[in-house]
């Protein structure tokens, strides 16, 4: 009866009723609309980002990401192997080696990162291989053969078929130098990475560096960027090595996790002060319903409702309203954010240019990820309940007479 | 069987800082069953008195005891028990819950008392059958007339089957026809059901049928 009570109360003053469920509705839509392109919108970017180069896990010599030296390299055994071909969610992998050297042709000599990789494996993990900007991409099977930055072609004087030296330190501290054919350019659009990036084979880059069979890292490419925890938990748990870690991307792009830190921050803040807003709607019109109804409020307890039973009784009209604001909110914004993924906002001209700088593809798309519905009716629901609290005050403190007689 | 004491009861209003005696030294004694009116002019202190009875209002001085038990010196909570089992009220301006129907008003105390919905429904529906506003039932307050949302009253305060029944002018807002059957019907649950009715009144008709007249001046009792 209390119920029935609270929902025919909701609907006496039906303008104001529908004014509050409107604030509602709008926070709710407003909400998950704003956090759906925006974390929508970094999944893209960190999908763009991760699938270019880094991976969305990476398996690593424990010490690798702190001293990423040719001594942090493991070898890929049959472990390894089974866990990466056995493990849900793992789509594909590409071992690497990394190593600084020094690239020489003619007169000019050029500080280098070396990066060991097969072409056909990274092609399945990352993008960077489609990056070509002249000539091609060597096949893992091709020794000899290099790929480099475009700047760095550029800064040799060299061309697309040149021969170059290249002079490396190696594994077991011996200097090991090579000649090398350059085959293509690649180009990322950042010059200071193009101005030192040299591609070659895995095998090839082992043999220059002394390295037999071992790797710096494996680059995995995972099926759901939501999915990395549980891949990781697997692998770790199948691989049980101690010298080996496994990483994911925020932890090996420390950067990009906190661009998009700050950035989600600044978006829960926006959130945050859209939300209190409502609450004061909110906090308005449940004071300004209870305060009318003083006078019938004085009666009931004159009658004997419990103090406690009344104050029920407002958060019982309350979260009413808020919940039926909440459904029709989530599905409006459900609306909305799944337009957003079929139609993504592609941003203009002048944004374009600066997403590309930082790999990012130049939209706006948006998410169904459950936890936006859910922290969002959790957050409104829970500044409802906060808002009505001083209105239950004012009741819970009411006194019969002086219900009754309130004018 | 006494069921109301009054012991030396004062209440001083504070208006504005002003004390304003609105009880002095109050001595009463009521019986089960009896059918009283507390009559006076206005200002008297007709309705303190009923308030301080009713368990909704506390004396400056003095004590109520309510079934031998002094309920001055109880909490608000159960204060509040008191007057959900024991006490029923009706009030001048009915205040029927507006949103509920005329049998959703009868059985909102039976609610309040933990009856199953069944059960309070066809004790509601009963009663509203004995009092002749069974037609009522689905009708919202803003539906009946003045007579008829105060014999919902009538039947919302007595459906608890408490031991007395309190009564703020409550015929004040009717003609004298209407307020006349309110009258009756009052009358026969006092006589059938030996429910104990105060009322305070200064409406003439109502004055004229009670059984016992308490007159109330200037806040003291007059003559009982």
């Amino acid at each position: 009866m209390l119920l029935k009570l609270a929902w025919r109360n909701i609907w006496r003053n039906k303008r104001r009723s529908l004014i509050t469920l409107a604030a509602v509705v709008f926070a709710a839509v407003m909400a998950i609309a704003m956090r759906g392109i925006q974390l929508g919108t970094y999944a893209l970017n960190i999908r763009s980002v991760v699938e270019l180069f880094s991976g969305y896990l990476q398996i690593q010599e424990k010490n690798y990401l702190d001293n990423p030296s040719l001594t942090s390299s493991f070898i890929i055994d049959s472990k390894i192997l089974d866990a990466l071909k056995s493990t849900k969610g793992v789509v594909d992998y590409a071992p690497r080696i990394y190593a600084d050297g020094l690239i020489s042709y003619k007169d000019n000599s050029r500080g280098a990162a070396i990066f060991g990789i097969e072409p056909e494996k990274e092609k399945n993990v990352t993008t960077f291989v489609q990056n070509i900007n002249s000539g091609k991409f060597f096949t893992s099977d091709s020794s000899n053969q290099i790929v480099v930055g475009d700047q760095l072609l550029k800064n040799l004087d060299a061309k697309v078929g040149d021969e170059i030296v290249l002079l490396a330190q190696g594994y077991d501290g011996t200097l090991g130098n090579q000649k090398f054919k350059i085959v293509g350019t690649v180009k990322f659009g950042v010059q200071e990475l193009e101005s030192a990036l040299i591609f070659m084979g895995l095998k090839s880059a082992q043999s220059l560096l002394a390295m037999g069979s071992k790797v710096n890292v494996v680059a995995i490419k995972a099926d759901d960027l939501n999915h990395l925890e549980e891949i990781n938990d697997q692998l770790s748990s199948k691989i049980r090595n101690s010298n080996i870690k496994i990483l994911s991307w925020d932890k090996i792009n420390p950067e990009l996790e906190q661009a998009i830190q700050l950035d989600n921050v600044s978006g829960i803040f926006f959130l945050g002060i859209l939300i209190v807003i409502v609450a004061f709607g909110i906090l308005n019109t449940v004071l300004m319903s209870v305060i009318e109804r003083f006078r019938e409020f004085g009666v009931v307890l004159a009658i004997g409702m419990p103090q406690v039973t009344l104050t029920y009784l407002v958060y019982i009209e309350t979260m009413l309203i808020t919940f039926i604001g909440l459904v029709a909110g989530n599905i409006f914004g459900y609306a909305i954010n799944y337009y957003f993924i079929l139609h993504p906002i592609i941003l203009g001209e002048e944004l374009k240019k600066l997403y590309e700088i930082y790999h990012f593809l130049p939209q706006l798309k948006s998410t169904l990820q459950v936890s936006i519905f859910f922290n969002v009716s959790l957050s409104i629901l829970a500044i409802s309940l906060a808002s009505c609290f001083y209105p239950a005050y004012k009741v819970y403190k009411l006194e019969p007479l002086k219900g009754i007689r309130h004018t | 069987m006494e069921i109301l004491k009054a012991e030396n009861l004062v209440k001083i209003y504070q208006d504005n800082g002003v004390p304003v005696n609105a009880l002095m030294d109050i001595n009463l004694t009521i019986s089960k069953g009896e059918y009283v009116v507390i009559a006076g002019p206005s200002g008297s202190g007709k309705t303190t008195l009923l308030n301080l009875l009713g368990a909704l209002d506390k004396p400056t001085k003095g004590k109520v005891y309510f079934e031998t038990e002094n309920i001055t010196l109880k909490e608000k909570k159960e204060l509040s028990k008191i007057r959900l089992h024991k006490l029923g009220f009706i009030f001048q301006a009915y205040n029927l819950i507006p949103v509920l129907t005329a049998i959703e008003n009868i059985e909102f105390s039976m609610m309040l008392l933990g009856i199953p919905d069944k059960v309070r429904k066809e004790k509601a529906l009963e009663l509203m059958d004995e009092l002749g506003i069974k037609e009522l039932a689905n009708k919202r307050p803003n539906e009946m007339s003045g007579g008829q949302q105060q014999r919902v009253a009538v039947a919302r305060a007595i459906v608890n089957n408490p031991s007395l029944v309190l009564a703020d002018e409550p015929t004040a807002n009717l003609d004298s026809v209407t307020a006349g059957h309110l009258l009756d019907l009052m009358e026969q649950m006092n006589s059938e059901k030996n429910i104990t009715f105060i009322f305070s009144s200064h409406d003439k008709q109502v004055i004229d049928r009670a059984k016992r007249l308490i007159i109330l001046k200037d806040g003291r009792i007059e003559n009982q």
